[in-house]
């Protein structure tokens, strides 16, 4: 198994730091998954993680200047390994204006991503600063774990409203209660609501519109017969929304939710170059 | 003694980043204003670092400084330093960016008689706040380290440190600086019994050209509490004057230093020890028991050899430093007795090393020994003249926190 890559680029290289500095509000540990094509980041559903899971895939082409990896075996070309991505985050953030970062799987007192920046000196040698980050190699009876989640069979989808506008409605929401309803129908109208003893506070967006999806054996054409008007909630964690937005450190090309009334909430942040798939599941 | 100075607007900024670096290594310093100038010391509880700022009475708009004549002791001191607590101080200096905006100047003065030390901020607008600290009479505390003889020793501007050590994550407790004539590595330290598996380590390469002054007459890594030598850091920034670091192979102490024409400040750190690899005794052969005050006269070099003591086995061959070493009478232990082999040793020691240096501004320690000096162990003999005890005890030192550490570090020697 062996992966390297190297960044030229300081904007590709202030890109990824920004997709990693997001990833890392979003997850304490996730799985890193390597392909020939693709970078991804997983977190799956498991309880420990509060029932959300991630899904964020990215072109390498997109970043890196070079990038060879070699999976595990010729048929499972692919690696997964397991890491913190704030140590990621932390590598990153003191290299804005490096020459070059260079990124390689290696092997010291344990399986390290090794991240070796190059800065500029006074001196005509460079100073190199290396991160060793420790990973845990996931073997790959455990892949299927981690596999691209569905699109699951959604009552409503909508495109989502800016999201600063969302973020500092939710933020203040967050310190009334622990909990948020989000509900939104084909109208494209959206609400989010909070309800405790002493307050109920909505805030409503309209004209958000609904994003066409490509009809599927016949469970979009149901929603046809739907009432337009009907909204579709769920009640979900706030702070798991509130990292979600926050987290977000450039506007994003689209940005849309799916609700699945009562279940789930399956939000889809879209970029040129990096999408982003998250699920926070319903409480009860 | 009694003493009256004043800190003018633009120096105050420079005076709150030394109370601020002081502030992490102790919860009290002691506040010692004598006819040359000023001196702000403080020790760590393990006496595992010492600071020392000295701000000559240049440094200051106004500096004056009487020598009041009080009944005393034979033990004691004409004019004994006071400790305060630094608790009581930092708020004086709180957010030292904004102190130089709205403080026209600052005075200090000393009321030896009701044991108040007074400091008024005079600020804009006519404001004045005026802060009256108790202090309590202390024992005197100087710690003298050989910065010459050290065979390691680098010079550059507190930019390159700051750059370099903003890598590391604030939490991180130690380094290790690690140098051989042809680079130097700064690096995240690990014990032996670190998870790797759970711990980021991170490590900067830089080259010798980057230094301003750069000498390594022995390879050497020497771990360091990286902590407490961020202050020094965010002060010699503040006073924009390059730091100089003097060390030697691990185990000795790290001294960061900077001096200009109006300050000098020195923090000096105990460094971990390594064991001995090659160990042939089931006896760790490693540093806990450095050298009795007795010992000096060995030409030994590393804690692990040595002619007295036959508990040591291991020996490694006398480095060609090793009669330079003999000079350095590094720490003795507790245990060690303070008697008049440790008097008699410094004093020859002191015989060699006062030079020139000590007519200058003798307050920092160009001199020989890193040896803490206090009443507390009975044997001072203090000569009226010299305001630095060249004739101190070896006391407690870094050699208690070495052993907490336990450091099995690998050898690079």
């Amino acid at each position: 198994m062996r992966f390297r890559a190297k960044i030229v680029d300081l904007a590709c290289l202030n890109h990824f730091s920004r997709i990693i500095n997001t990833i890392a509000k979003l997850a304490k540990t996730c799985i890193l998954r390597l392909t020939v094509c693709k970078l991804y980041f997983i977190l799956s559903d498991k309880v420990a993680n509060g029932g959300a899971s991630m899904w964020c895939e990215l072109s390498q082409g997109n970043f890196f200047d070079e990038f060879q990896m070699e999976g595990v075996a010729a048929e499972h070309n692919e690696i997964y390994l397991e890491l913190v991505p704030e140590n990621l985050s932390r590598a990153l953030k003191t290299a804005q204006n490096a020459k070059a970062v260079k990124i390689k799987l290696t092997n010291k007192h344990c399986p390290c991503l090794s991240v070796a920046v190059e800065l500029p000196s006074l001196s005509s040698s460079s100073r190199i600063v290396t991160h060793d980050i420790p990973v845990g190699v996931i073997p790959r009876r455990m892949w299927n774990d981690f596999r691209e989640p569905s699109v699951p069979d959604f009552d409503v989808s909508i495109y989502l409203p800016a999201l600063k506008t969302m973020k500092s409605v939710v933020e203040r929401m967050k310190n009334l209660s622990n909990f948020i309803v989000i509900e939104a129908n084909l109208s494209g109208e959206m609400n989010l609501k909070i309800e405790t003893d002493l307050v109920s506070v909505t805030t409503h967006f309209k004209d958000l519109g609904n994003p066409p999806w490509a009809s599927e054996d016949g469970c979009q054409s149901s929603a046809q017969d739907r009432d337009l008007e009907s909204m579709a909630e769920a009640c979900i964690d706030i702070k798991k929304l509130q990292q979600l937005l926050a987290g977000q450190q450039v506007n994003p090309t689209k940005a849309l939710c799916n609700i699945v009334r009562k279940r789930i909430v399956h939000f889809i942040l879209l970029h040129e170059e990096v999408s982003l798939q998250y699920f926070i599941p319903a409480v009860a | 003694a009694a003493m009256k100075c004043v800190i003018g607007g633009a120096q105050l900024r420079v005076f709150g980043r030394a109370i601020h670096a002081i502030a992490r290594i102790s919860d009290e310093f002691w506040f010692d204003p004598v006819e040359k100038g000023l001196a702000l010391r403080s020790v760590n509880s393990s006496r595992s670092a010492y600071a020392c700022v000295f701000f000559s009475s240049m440094f200051f708009q106004h500096y004056c400084w009487t020598a009041v004549s009080q009944p005393c002791q034979k033990e004691k001191q004409l004019s004994l330093p006071c400790k305060l607590i630094i608790k009581s101080v930092l708020p004086v200096f709180r957010c030292v960016n904004v102190l130089e905006r709205n403080v026209e100047k600052c005075s200090i003065s000393t009321n030896p008689s009701d044991h108040h030390i007074t400091f008024q901020l005079l600020c804009r607008h006519g404001v004045v706040k005026t802060y009256n600290l108790t202090f309590q009479e202390c024992d005197p505390l100087q710690a003298v380290f050989a910065k010459h003889m050290c065979p390691n020793i680098l010079k550059v501007h507190s930019r390159l440190l700051a750059d370099v050590m903003i890598h590391f994550p604030t939490s991180q407790e130690e380094i290790t600086l690690s140098v051989t004539p042809m680079k130097v590595c700064f690096k995240s330290y690990t014990e032996e019994d670190t998870d790797f598996s759970r711990t980021m380590l991170t490590e900067i390469q830089l080259s010798p050209e980057e230094f301003d002054y750069f000498q390594v007459g022995v390879d050497s890594e020497v771990t360091f509490c990286l902590k407490e030598l961020r202050g020094l850091l965010a002060f010699s920034e503040a006073a924009s004057v390059p730091v100089s670091i003097h060390f030697d192979r691990c185990g000795k102490p790290i001294a960061f230093s900077i001096e200009d024409l109006l300050l000098e400040a020195s923090f000096i750190l105990a460094t971990l020890c390594e064991a001995e690899k090659e160990a042939a005794s089931p006896e760790p052969a490693c540093c806990p028991r450095p050298w009795d005050s007795n010992s000096d006269t060995a030409t030994s070099k590393k804690p692990q050899q040595k002619g007295n003591t036959p508990s040591i086995n291991s020996a490694k061959p006398p480095s060609a430093l090793a009669k330079q070493e003999v000079k350095n009478i590094p720490r003795g232990t507790e245990r060690d007795v303070p008697g008049t082999a440790g008097a008699a040793t410094a004093k020859a020691a002191g015989g060699e090393a006062t030079e020139a240096p000590y007519e200058k501004n003798s307050y920092l320690y160009k001199y020989c020994i890193f040896q803490f000096h206090s009443l507390f162990f009975g044997a001072i003999s203090y000569k009226e003249k010299e305001a630095i005890g060249d004739t101190f005890q070896s006391l407690v030192t870094a050699s208690d926190t070495e052993e907490e550490f336990g450091a099995l570090q690998s050898s690079q020697v």
